[in-house]
């Protein structure tokens, strides 16, 4: 019974919260609007600074690298593997075909999909561990901040153990945790995975009128 | 003509009807008096005397072999010796550490907290230490249910549950299990600079690390004696594990079962004593010695702890003026990639 309820009604309910609760923050940063631009526009076209900032600052800069190499190299690693994982999976593919869009996709290997996980598994490690162990990290990282860090690596953990799917019980384990993320979400840190585009395009914007490059 | 055509019929039915007994009938009465015509058979199969390959179309490792004799020595070592020896190992250790505890109690600093502070493990050693401590404790927990899971947990959670328990830990060590060697050559890294063994360690190991009683003192660098024990017990069983472990998860580089049953037993024992030695570490790291958490915690340890266990590395700390009051000022940020000075 409780299997239906995980398999049911709260994936609905934590999909619509998701939804719902994405878009009103995404919506109410949009209606925050911009302070009015006084300065006189140079050359260099706005649009094309916001496009240019929010690809170029995927890749690091050397002074960071430098001083936080386990933040970098973490950082990167956690979030390049997950994204494998979260939409080449095999086990997520199926899943999106079936229950969200009903088409998939061609999957990773199982050897890619094992690989992606452990270079996943590893980085959320380092960072959440420097984010407790550095003392300035450790001083301005909140509650939210290490629940966020522990409800994800959960969330991948759960998954983990339910790869052999063998066991219904292991697999809703995994689909109960990914509904707790799911709700939890919109209220967090975590919209730094929607809200980076927006800060980047519009640091991006505010530059390229101004004619420079960041 | 027509009787001898009959008798002729009849003897043809019966040559065919009797012939196929004759092989019977000779093994019957042949040495041994064995009943089982097929006993020669099943003991090339079984390979009691060597073992014999077959030809097959398959084309894998061993396929041609039908029946693996070494499995059931695997089996009987695993069971019989490596799983209740193994147990009592651990057991062992277990009691040992509980009667030490009664009989020691937890190790104060004699002197009291100084209030001044030094640093002993950097950001980058301490986040070393801890990625390859959860490792380790997440295979260690994991590999265990998959040892003794079956007669510990099954009354408790029943067959279902263990099944599902025990698919869950063997997922989660197969996954996390190839990480591990990364974490043990990343402390060879960052811990190997004075870890090498000197001649006070023996004079520390034959104080017995001045831990027997109140006011008992070993003099010791950087690392004392047992922890240098303890670092080359890492590298040295991190390595077997590794290899052993990679030689069990990845079979596909034409491991044949002799050497994967080799490769487990070498795992499984190398297992057993690696997690015991890890008790200890772990016992005295926490609840038996006051301060010592700190220094895997904070990076800091009190400097009236550090003369009463690290005396020689606390003299070289103080010569560098490397000793602060334990309230640490603001803008005093330790350059994270730098591993310490031995």
């Amino acid at each position: 019974m409780i299997g239906a309820f995980i398999d049911g009604p709260l994936w609905y309910f934590s999909l619509a919260v998701f939804v719902l609760g994405v878009t009103w923050r995404l919506a109410s940063l949009w209606r925050l609007g911009s302070h009015p631009e006084f300065s006189k526009p140079r050359e260099g076209s706005p649009g094309g600074g916001g496009l240019q900032t929010l690809a170029r600052h995927f890749l690091p800069r050397r002074e960071v690298v430098g001083r936080t190499p386990a933040q970098v190299y973490g950082g990167y690693a956690f979030h390049l593997g997950l994204f494998a994982l979260l939409f080449w999976g095999a086990p997520h593919v199926e899943f999106y075909e079936e229950r969200l869009l009903g088409f998939g996709w061609t999957p990773l290997p199982g050897w890619a999909f094992i690989l992606a996980c452990e270079i996943a598994f590893a980085g959320l490690i380092v960072v959440w561990l420097h984010r407790a162990l550095h003392p300035v990290t450790r001083a301005i990282s909140d509650r939210g901040d290490h629940a966020a860090s522990i409800l994800v690596f959960l969330v991948m953990l759960t998954g983990c153990l339910a790869l052999g799917r063998s066991h219904e019980s292991l697999r809703l384990i995994h689909l109960f945790s990914a509904e707790l993320l799911l709700i939890y979400f919109p209220f967090s840190m975590l919209m730094h995975t929607f809200t980076f585009a927006v800060s980047r395009w519009r640091m991006g914007e505010h530059y390229g009128r101004r004619g420079v490059s960041i | 003509m027509r009787r001898r055509a009959s008798m002729s019929l009849l003897a043809i039915l019966a040559f065919v009807l009797l012939a196929p007994l004759v092989p019977y009938a000779v093994a019957y009465m042949g040495p041994g008096n064995n009943p089982n015509p097929g006993a020669d058979l099943w003991r090339e199969i079984r390979q009691r005397e060597a073992p014999v390959a077959g030809t097959t179309q398959v084309e894998s490792v061993e396929s041609a072999i039908l029946i693996n004799k070494g499995g059931e020595d695997w089996r009987n070592f695993r069971m019989q010796q490596l799983v209740p020896i193994g147990a009592w190992v651990l057991g062992g250790m277990l009691v040992l550490l509980v009667a030490f505890y009664f009989f020691r109690g937890r190790i104060r600093i004699e002197g009291g907290r100084s209030g001044m502070v030094v640093e002993r493990f950097s950001v980058a050693q301490r986040m070393v230490h801890w990625f390859v401590a959860g490792l380790f404790i997440l295979l260690g927990v994991t590999g265990l249910v998959l040892l003794y899971g079956r007669f510990v947990l099954i009354p408790l959670l029943g067959p279902e549950g263990f099944g599902a328990t025990a698919s869950a830990c063997k997922e989660a060590h197969n996954l996390f299990g190839p990480l591990f060697p990364f974490a043990v050559l990343a402390v060879f890294a960052y811990y190997v600079k004075g870890n090498s063994f000197r001649w006070r360690d023996v004079k520390w190991f034959a104080n017995f690390g001045g831990l027997l009683k109140e006011g008992g003192h070993a003099g010791s660098g950087r690392y004392n004696g047992g922890q240098k024990v303890w670092f080359w017990l890492i590298v040295i069983f991190g390595l077997i594990i590794s290899v052993s472990g990679y030689i069990l998860v990845f079979p596909n580089f034409g491991q044949g079962r002799e050497l994967m049953a080799l490769a487990h037993l070498g795992h499984g024992i190398v297992a057993i004593f690696f997690i015991t030695a890890s008790l200890g570490h772990i016992y005295i790291g926490s609840v038996g010695m006051e301060g010592a958490l700190e220094a895997m915690t904070t990076g800091e340890v009190d400097t009236n702890w550090a003369r009463e266990h690290h005396d020689i590395w606390l003299e070289q700390m103080e010569a560098d003026g490397q000793v602060r009051p334990a309230r640490r000022s603001v803008g005093a940020v330790p350059k994270e990639g730098a591993a310490d000075a031995g």
